[in-house]
């Protein structure tokens, strides 16, 4: 009973709608994984994007990516909540490995330090030439 | 007893190394080029960064061999399941149609 494992799911929310009903689902999906045992540390909102093919006619999708923690069971009754959920249009539910975790985490951090990098030295360039 | 093969002990007197280098065939073996790793060892396969996976599929959004993408067992094998979730997710395509 007591096992837990990290799990992260992406899902992709029809993007014709208005921004509270994309919200909304996010809370219903949230709320769902939390009532049922599980604990959300991580809810990731990267907005619409261009889908790499056109899903149920649509070419814009929502993306959302969480993670969780909970029993196993109940991610088939996850599985089937984003079934039934309309505006869902993808979904994939996988367990996390803390590497991956960490290989993200510096990633970011380095894809910053670099950003900040590169701002600095285009900051230098225009002070220079004024 | 076949001079050429590598544990004869006559090898030595009836091949020296200038002979070897000589030879057609010796030549070519040495010439083939040593593939170098596209991707790093300590590199984990992500499949939400469709970006590097892009690296591995061509312009028709097909995963490339491994003859092209010179990666070991392991490593295609990673690259070939994150794909398939990429594209699941639609954050690449299963086929490109419009190839402007």
């Amino acid at each position: 009973m007591s096992v837990r494992r990290l799990y992260e799911t992406t899902y992709v929310i029809n993007a014709a709608l208005e921004d509270n009903d994309v919200e909304q689902v996010i809370t219903r999906v949230s709320e769902y994984i939390t009532n049922h045992g599980g604990t959300i540390q991580e809810t990731n909102k990267w907005g619409r994007r261009r889908l790499g093919y056109p899903i149920n006619k649509k070419f814009n999708g929502f993306y959302v990516h969480c993670i969780f923690d909970c029993a196993p069971s109940v991610i088939p009754q996850l599985d089937r909540f984003f079934i039934l959920e309309d505006n869902v249009l993808r979904h994939l539910t996988l367990q996390l490995e803390e590497k991956l975790r960490t290989f993200r985490k510096t990633r970011a951090i380095a894809q910053a330090e670099r950003a900040a990098m590169l701002a600095a030295a285009e900051a230098e360039k225009t002070a220079g030439k004024h | 007893m076949n001079p050429r093969k590598p544990n004869n002990p006559n090898n030595d007197i009836l091949q020296p190394p200038m002979a070897a280098a000589s030879s057609p065939f010796r030549k070519r073996q040495q010439q083939v080029r040593k593939k170098t790793s596209p991707m790093k060892k300590s590199r984990i396969v992500d499949y939400l960064d469709h970006k590097f996976l892009s690296r591995f599929i061509n312009d028709q959004g097909k995963i490339l061999p491994r003859r092209i993408t010179g990666l070991t067992a392991f490593q295609q094998r990673e690259i070939s399941r994150a794909i398939k979730y990429a594209r699941h997710l639609a954050l690449i395509p299963f086929v490109a149609q419009d190839t402007k």
